[in-house]
């Protein structure tokens, strides 16, 4: 016993540091294995607070740009509008608003912290659980995807952006119609790479990357980015592909959080699948 | 001795908020990613237990933590540099020991014991950082590119923040 606390008096400092260390490691290693058993991220009230004040002290910086993109999109979304559009033939042309049914609600959000220079980068968006936001949600810009919620508080959520390794958005090559998940290698915030496409077909360099919607995360066709660069892999039959994203994630204001009204349907659906006859 | 707590107080705040605030958005490219908050660490007062060093720097880290999403990066960092700050000290110790009264900064300690001590403990600090952060061997070059590029500018930035905020003694005729 005696030999121990001895043991202990010498080896105090390394004790302690072992112990400071184990915790911070711990809380490290927990996020890096199961990132959605998080609850120390700015989502909490505290630091959430801190970032609102922060938001609404710069907000205005970003007022004219914030302007620009709000009318390109008001612009984009007024060319699709039905009384915009020439009506060729009167006799066939007509619309019946029984025939569509809303699927996909948009949420409009700001973004009121972001970085874009870590390994795995979290936005920290206004809404929250209030305001019906679920974990695994859409989230989209103004030019592109961003990412899915990651957390989310009464007020306030993460996103798990497209600048994290594992992001895992199902996409796809527009043209050709090949699909697989987007990752991130942590290095520059313009480019993301597209996985799981097989080298058997030539990808074409700027042919569109766009959602997938195969998760119910996202509709089909929302822009991801276009196709820079591939590089083969080596010892696998699949293409390394260079995303450029539409997105600039180092200036991104505002967001929209997409809400799939037909996601239960479609996970009962996919569960049956798998049960038990 | 209120008047040191409530100094280091302040400046808690003041590089809590120049980190949280400004620092963290701030890119430069190449892997660059500035830390202030470790002047912090280096400027609590020499006689201060190890115990607490470690304890204050943990505190501080995982304050930085919290509101910048890095989940125990910055506060594994701080905590090692706290643990070897008293043995760098010891190694680069004036001749007659440290004096109780005067503070581990650039002027009074003189730029060349600045740069020995915090230029190795910065290092130590970066470096166990970006190796969480990558946590991957085939990219050491990278972790070594993003230690060297970010503990420069972190030095810089830590020399404009004592030429800025600090009382810089009177010159002797």
């Amino acid at each position: 016993m005696r030999n121990f606390l001895a043991f202990l008096r010498q080896f105090r400092v390394i004790l302690f540091l072992a112990l400071l260390q184990g915790i911070a490691l711990t809380w490290y290693f927990t996020f890096l294995q199961y990132p959605r058993s998080q609850y120390l991220t700015s989502a909490n009230a505290f630091s959430g607070a801190f970032y609102e004040m922060q938001h609404e002290i710069t907000e205005f910086i970003h007022l004219k740009q914030n302007n620009d993109w709000l009318q390109k999109k008001v612009a984009r979304l007024e060319a699709r509008q039905v009384e915009n559009l020439l009506k060729i033939d009167r006799e066939n042309i007509t619309v019946n608003d029984t025939l569509y049914m809303v699927q996909y609600v948009y949420t409009p959000a700001e973004v009121i912290k972001s970085t874009h220079t870590m390994r795995n980068n979290y936005f920290t968006i206004n809404i929250g659980s209030v305001q019906g936001v679920k974990e695994g949600m859409g989230v989209f810009g103004i030019n592109g995807v961003v990412g899915t919620i990651h957390s989310v508080d009464l007020h306030m959520s993460t996103v798990k952006t497209c600048l994290t390794e594992n992001v895992n958005i199902a996409a796809m090559i527009e043209d050709s119609g090949e699909h697989g998940f987007m990752k991130w290698d942590g290095k520059n915030p313009r480019k993301g790479s597209l996985t799981g496409i097989s080298n058997d077909r030539k990808v074409k360099k700027w042919s569109n990357v766009i959602t997938r919607g195969s998760a119910g995360t996202f509709p089909r066709g929302l822009p991801i980015g276009k196709v820079q660069k591939t590089a083969p892999i080596e010892g696998k039959p699949l293409w390394d592909v260079t995303v450029l994203f539409a997105e600039d994630y180092r200036r991104i204001q505002r967001v929209f959080v997409i809400k799939n009204l037909l996601l239960e349907e479609q996970q009962r659906l996919e569960n049956n699948i798998n049960a038990p006859k | 001795m209120n008047t040191t707590i409530l100094t280091h107080i302040v400046r808690f705040v003041l590089l809590f908020i120049l980190q949280v605030f400004i620092l963290n958005y701030l890119e430069i490219g190449y892997g660059i990613h500035m830390m202030i908050y470790p002047i912090f660490i280096l400027l609590l007062p020499v006689e201060l237990n190890v115990f607490y060093l470690m304890l204050i720097a943990f505190g501080f880290g995982g304050l930085i933590d919290i509101f910048s999403d890095t989940f125990g990066m910055h506060a594994s960092a701080a905590v090692m540099f706290a643990y070897f700050r008293p043995i760098i000290f010891k190694l680069f110790a004036p001749r007659d020991g440290y004096d109780i009264l005067m503070e581990t900064n650039m002027f009074q300690m003189g730029f060349g014991w600045f740069l020995r001590t915090f230029g190795i403990l910065l290092l130590i600090h970066h470096l166990w950082f970006f190796i969480l952060m990558i946590f991957r061997i085939s990219e050491i070059l990278y972790i070594l590119q993003m230690t060297g590029l970010s503990a420069a500018l972190s030095f810089i930035l830590c020399i404009l923040y004592q030429q800025l905020f600090l009382r810089k003694p009177k010159k002797e005729a």
